[in-house]
């Protein structure tokens, strides 16, 4: 196949880089996780819903496209109880990539004591983790691998991942980890620069020594990406221009590599403004300065070995260890002793919990931003911090910003009558969750607005409490169709 | 009677609506802005391994707004 070129991981606000003629990017690549919803009705129960309309217009853009999953990571045993591969099978009919990838993560725990359904025995770690590096893990993600392979009928990569973690006692280096795997599996590896680089930083393996031991033949496709220090650590925050360090290693690099199909650069979105979308199209165009030390040939993408017998690779043993590595991974996350020591005392951990938290209140301020300035204006700083920890010591994580306000607001609504002095928050409160109870589950509301409620919505988007307003009342009827 | 039903969500979401009575005297199209605001941003929160400040930056300018342009320039490098 023709290799294919340089572009970006896709959000809306990157749209006119895209279909800008001469666009610097030739290839886009697709999250489709990150542009799904829950929602939830008497006749399906809970369900993933895609955005189709995007989809079409995301087929119709004239770069070549790939898609990068999010939601189902490949290095764990907790599979999601929802239907998720139909979803992602409609993606990759529409989109044609030329290959999937997923991460060489966990998201998810097991909740034995969680419920009779079988989304409560499930809990969102909130973060992308990072898997025990061992034999068992590296047949129970070749497993995953060859299993999302077959449903999507296309060659299959995973990609590199950040671990903020010590590396643990007996496990395999980061660079035999990632060989094993994509040898067991006989998949391609986005090579993600950047975190090789942040895992350096942070005390792991050098970029030159994991490069030392990965099949080169293998790799398909290399993220690059911005990051921040936090401490003593430098996270892969995408958030910015690609490091020079970064940089030099790509140039380094990206000549050795005889497979290579694609390089993207990726930004959160929340990020453009600041950087400017000039800045963006300026870091494509050094990306293609990149690209053109890669000698131009055809590529050829394995479509890889049958899949395995029903058996697998991975042993029932393999899966007991992955699954104890998470019991442990949980618990240090939760604040509990977990039974290994050095887990217990690695800093790593009290930055991945920091990194949850800071997604969860991310989640919140999108889908309850009225609510928390309020709380923040009326509260104070303090307050509202102890009551986010205690809602957070509560609850557990949710995947998606609607479910994780939802379940927020019922948190607030139990301890409103402490607050009575606050302007208006119970009908700010009320006016959100309707909207989200709207979205997710197709409620009706009916609400009540002692005063006009745009001018109490304008003084909170302006950072400021409402002023006393003359009483208007009104009703209000939200209705989903 | 109803004013109207002005707002509706983005292709995302379900099609919500905002009906008022037709003697209610507010602005319509600004709850509309806003609820597209929130509907729009309820799904996953997307691929990411470091700091989403979302929550930070809402506090900082609730809290002290004139800290906000030096916290971008810190993050922005």
């Amino acid at each position: 196949m023709q290799a294919l070129g340089v572009g970006v991981v896709y959000w809306p606000i990157l749209d006119p880089l895209l279909r800008e003629p001469g666009s610097p990017a030739t290839v886009v690549e697709i999250e489709p996780q990150a542009f799904w919803e829950m929602s939830h009705d008497d006749r399906h129960g809970w369900r993933y819903r895609p955005n189709e309309a995007l989809l079409d217009e995301l087929a119709a853009l004239p770069q070549a496209k790939l898609i990068h999953g999010v939601g189902h990571p490949v290095g764990g045993t907790v599979t999601d109880p929802l239907d998720h591969l139909n979803l992602l099978q409609d993606a990759v009919t529409q989109l044609a990539p030329a290959w999937v990838s997923e991460h060489l993560s966990l998201n998810r725990f097991e909740r034995p004591q969680g419920g009779p359904e079988p989304l409560d025995q499930v809990e969102h770690a909130g973060f992308l983790l990072p898997p025990s590096q061992t034999p068992a893990t590296t047949r129970v993600a070749a497993d995953n691998l060859q299993r999302l392979r077959s449903a999507m009928d296309r060659p299959m990569a995973f990609e590199t991942g950040v671990n903020y973690l010590r590396p643990q006692a007996g496990e395999m280096s980061d660079g035999d980890f990632f060989a094993a795997v994509a040898e067991t599996s006989d998949c391609g590896i986005v090579l993600d620069l950047h975190n090789l680089w942040c895992n350096a930083c942070n005390g792991r393996q050098s970029v030159d020594e994991v490069m030392a031991r990965l099949p080169l033949e293998r790799v398909w496709e290399v993220h690059l990406a911005g990051g921040m220090r936090h401490g003593a650590y430098w996270l892969d925050a995408h958030n910015g221009r690609i490091p020079e360090p970064v940089i030099e290693l790509a140039a380094r690099w990206i000549p050795k590599l005889p497979a290579l199909g694609a390089l993207m650069f990726e930004i959160l979105p929340e990020h453009v403004p600041t950087l400017g979308l000039d800045e963006v199209a300026q870091e494509l165009n050094l990306l293609q300065t990149m690209w053109a030390l890669r000698a131009p040939r055809l590529v050829h993408v394995a479509q890889g070995r049958p899949a395995p017998p029903a058996t697998g690779h991975s042993r029932p043993e393999d899966r007991a260890a992955v699954r104890a590595w998470e019991c442990q991974l949980a618990a240090a996350l939760h604040g509990e002793a977990p039974a290994d020591a050095a887990l217990a005392r690695d800093p790593g951990c009290a930055l991945l919990a920091r990194l949850i938290q800071d997604f969860r209140r991310a989640n919140l301020t999108r889908a309850l931003r009225f609510t928390l300035t309020t709380l923040l204006l009326g509260l104070g700083e303090d307050d509202t911090e102890a009551l986010l920890q205690a809602y957070a010591r509560h609850s557990p994580p949710q995947p998606f910003a609607a479910l994780e306000a939802e379940q927020f607001a019922a948190f607030v609504w139990g301890h409103i009558g402490h607050w009575p002095h606050l302007p208006h928050l119970c009908e700010v409160l009320a006016f959100e969750h309707a909207l989200i109870r709207a979205s997710v589950h197709g409620h009706s509301t009916q609400l009540h607005w002692s005063v006009d409620p745009t001018q109490v919505l304008e003084a909170l988007e302006a950072g400021l409490l409402p002023p006393p307003l003359p009483p208007v009342h009104s009703v209000m009827h939200i209705q989903a169709t | 009677m109803d004013k109207g039903s002005l707002s509706r969500a983005p292709a995302l979401s379900r099609t919500v609506r905002i009906h008022v009575p037709s003697e209610v005297a507010y602005d319509l199209e600004r709850m509309q802005k806003v609820t597209a605001s929130v509907l729009g941003k309820l799904g996953c929160g997307g691929c990411h391994s470091g700091h989403v400040l979302e929550f930070v930056h809402l506090r900082d300018f609730v809290i002290n707004p004139k800290t906000l342009d030096v916290q971008e320039q810190f993050i922005g490098h």
